[in-house]
């Protein structure tokens, strides 16, 4: 094959990227739209232009499109996008196509640490961080359960034995927060099982904003770590003869990973299978493992389905909401089935 | 055995490698100079592997140092030493949904700029990295559409990309079929001769280490017990030590490993020289019968391999007749075998009394194969006796002797259920 040839392969390919890009960016719009539009109470379009153009918080519907919708789109896409980056990572990271953060039981461990928080008074003394807790203990429990797998993958290398003891993990922190919900108080009880339940709804203004700025500098150090990941894609002896300075560079991974996940779990309670079956999905459609293109392709996938999946949740059954993991569930456990027959997709 | 001068780019002083302060391999103490073909050989298990690891950086020394260009393996940045040694290891490697180019490009790691974008210069250099594997023509197919040859061309193509001084390989050509093996061999000579980078690579085949290595390493029982050219270091001795041969040797003067004859299936003298024993040789040896041979001279290649066969050779010094002395030893010999083989050797001066050697076989009643065509054989024997069957190939005179051994062996069975 000649320069000229080689040459036009490449531009030919990094078209085809480009223009996926716009698709996708253009349907997560849609999407978007989608939910803004749509809700158990009729708001007609040119009323919601409105309202959007006035900046209209005050009437019912200003209210419903300003205070409700629009957070909670924001939310949903947000942490579709972060639950991706996240997996992605993982993956990376085990060099393994099968986990996530909810299959490894992090998303388990922050579950567990905000039920110690939410459902007991051993955080009664720290009223400072009071507003906080949720966020700093969905954190502490992600990077604690991060670290138990850890080592257990240190001992195991085998794919599904990795599996097994994630699905463990999720048990045993799944059974503790069962003991917690038994003694809990009643008024307690409630908001956390709300929580638990997983959703995107009453998202104030300011929680998105957090979200927004803090996984918005972990997505951009994410980014910046594109060129490692693809190196470690090798595994760690190549990647290390390469140049990557392997502890800094998985000490960078685990904490963007959980970061991420732990924010999403904190704010939105556990989302299953988001994080595992969107890096999939980009890597189809982009047809490569290069982090560089999946990366940016599984935020907006990740904003895209996620978006979606919500907007089923919402609407499926109208006015009752389904729990978002229910729906997430639905599509992302059968992906893993096929992935496990197939085994052929690989990180 | 060289001194470490100022070609030298990886040295070791007083390594000892091994894992998790168990040690594997102690007191290694080596130089390879730049452009040079290193082969380290030693049986599974003997520290190979972990003594390239511990070169590459991938573990710590247990004790002593390594040496790149002087300099010490520790006080290299990461990305520093990428550009003077890459390693090619037998790990696993799945990369995904990865083209050949950009997979090879991934080795341009230390080059690129914070987000890894190629530049021309980049381009330039995979392109040139695939050309030197012969691969260009993967150049677009998918990584895991790939054969294990083409992949071990690209993972080399890889190492290249990184543009090093060194590579360091382990079992370069471990599952790959021959003609990937010599093409991956040849690929890497080349890049010693044309670039002269150095190569270090871990093998198993002593044949071709021996044939394509500047210098051998031999490792064995925690330690190197020899080092230096092949010419030198390698012998029948040395190799048989190195793997605890018992039923093979390695020829040095061939360069090739060959399996010893047992003999169990009786005994059989070849008739051979000029090469033409060779053959038959290898075949019986290989059916497990007793092989002897004569007379030879010894510079004959039949020589060469009846030694390293373990077969009883008659010999005679180069150049010079055959004697009526020789031939008395050898008739002995032809007494003790079972059958005789003629191999069909061109007849000369120097060899005449050889064909004595078959008359007096089928004078003393024993069984002879012959290759030659049925009018020379006339000619040579000049009768034409129950004991000699003419074969027109060493295949077919194997299956006529199986087949007449198998007879045989039927009539005396029959004779013993008659008594």
């Amino acid at each position: 094959m000649n320069e000229y040839q080689i040459e036009k392969n490449l531009t030919v390919q990094s078209k085809r990227r480009s223009l996926l890009f716009v698709v996708f960016a253009a349907v997560l719009l849609v999407s978007v739209a989608l939910n803004i539009i749509t809700g158990t109470i009729d708001i007609s379009f040119s009323e919601l232009l409105r309202i959007i153009h006035a900046h209209d918080t005050i009437t019912t519907n200003g209210f419903i499109v300003w205070k409700i919708r629009i957070p909670r789109t924001i939310a949903a896409v947000l942490g579709g996008a972060y639950l991706a980056v996240s997996g992605l990572l993982l993956q990376v990271f085990f060099r393994n196509p099968i986990v996530g953060p909810f299959i490894l039981g992090i998303s388990s461990g922050a579950t567990l640490m905000v039920s110690v928080v939410m459902l007991t008074t051993l955080s009664l003394g720290l009223t400072a961080l009071a507003p906080f807790m949720t966020t700093i203990s969905a954190l502490a429990g992600a990077y604690a359960a991060m670290t138990i797998v850890l080592f257990i993958a240190a001992k195991v290398k085998n794919t599904i034995t990795l599996l097994i003891a994630g699905l463990m993990m999720g048990y045993m922190c799944h059974a503790v927060t069962s003991v917690l919900v038994a003694f809990a108080k009643q008024e307690k009880l409630k908001m956390f099982v709300l929580w638990q339940l997983g959703s995107f709804s009453g998202f104030k203004w300011s929680e998105i904003q957090t979200l927004f700025i803090f996984g918005g500098m972990i997505l951009i150090l994410v980014y910046a770590l594109s060129k490692p990941l693809n190196a470690f894609l090798l595994g760690e002896a190549y990647a290390s003869t390469m140049g990557v300075n392997i502890r800094v560079f998985r000490f960078f991974i685990i904490f963007c990973s959980c970061a991420l996940a732990g924010i999403v779990t904190a704010a939105a309670g556990p989302v299953a299978f988001i994080g595992l079956a969107v890096p999939h999905m980009a890597r189809l459609c982009f047809v490569t493992s290069d982090n560089r293109i999946l990366i940016p392709g599984a935020i907006l996938l990740g904003a895209i389905v996620t978006g979606l999946c919500d907007f089923v949740a919402r609407l499926a059954f109208s006015p009752v909401e389904l729990p978002i993991s229910s729906i997430t569930a639905f599509f992302g456990a059968p992906i893993v089935i096929s992935l496990l027959i197939r085994r052929k997709v690989p990180v | 055995m060289s001194c470490p001068g100022t070609d030298t780019i990886i040295r070791t002083k007083g390594l000892s490698v091994g894992y998790n302060k168990k040690t594997v391999l102690s007191l290694v103490d080596l130089a390879f100079e730049k452009g040079k073909f290193i082969s380290l050989l030693g049986p599974n298990g003997s520290g190979k592997t972990t003594l390239l690891r511990t070169m590459a950086r991938l573990l710590p020394p247990c004790d002593g140092s390594v040496l790149i260009n002087q300099i010490s393996l520790n006080e290299f940045r990461q990305d520093h030493l990428a550009r003077i040694l890459s390693v090619v290891l037998t790990d696993h490697v799945s990369p995904g949904l990865f083209s050949v180019f950009e997979f090879v490009a991934l080795g341009r790691y230390p080059h690129t700029g914070f987000l890894g974008r190629l530049t021309k210069t980049d381009e330039k250099a995979v392109t040139a990295s695939l050309s030197h594997v012969n691969a260009q023509d993967l150049i677009f197919r998918q990584i895991e559409t790939l054969s294990d040859g083409e992949k071990q061309k690209i993972l080399i193509a890889r190492a290249l990309a990184q543009e090093p001084r060194l590579i360091l390989l382990d079992e370069p050509t471990i599952h790959l079929d021959l003609k990937h093996r010599m093409e991956v061999m040849s690929i890497l000579q080349k890049l010693c001769r044309e670039k002269e980078i150095t190569v270090v690579a871990s093998m198993h085949d002593v044949d071709i280490a021996a044939k394509i290595s500047d210098h051998v390493v031999l490792i064995k029982d925690g330690g190197v017990i020899a080092w230096g050219s092949p010419e030198e270091t390698l012998n029948k001795k040395s190799v048989a030590a190195l793997y605890d041969f018992e039923g093979a040797s390695f020829n040095p003067d061939l360069g090739s490993i060959e399996i010893k004859a047992n003999g169990h299936r009786g005994s059989v003298f070849v008739v051979g020289g000029i090469g033409c024993g060779t053959v038959f040789y290898r075949l019986l040896a290989k059916r497990g019968f007793a092989v002897s041979t004569g007379v030879l001279h010894t510079n004959d290649l039949d020589y060469y391999v009846a030694m390293s066969l373990g077969a009883e050779c008659i010999t005679q010094s180069p150049m010079k007749k055959v004697t009526q002395n020789e031939t008395n030893k050898a008739r002995l010999s032809v007494r003790q075998a079972d059958y005789i083989i003629d191999a069909g050797f061109p007849l000369g001066e120097l060899n005449r009394m050889n064909t004595e050697l078959i008359k007096y076989a089928i004078d003393h009643g024993k069984q002879v194969f012959t290759l030659r065509k049925t009018e020379d054989a006339r000619q040579l024997i000049k009768t034409e006796p129950d004991n000699l069957f003419v074969c027109r190939n060493a295949t077919l005179l194997l299956k006529k002797l199986e087949i007449w051994l198998k007879e045989k062996n039927q009539k005396l069975q029959g004779r013993r259920i008659e008594k």
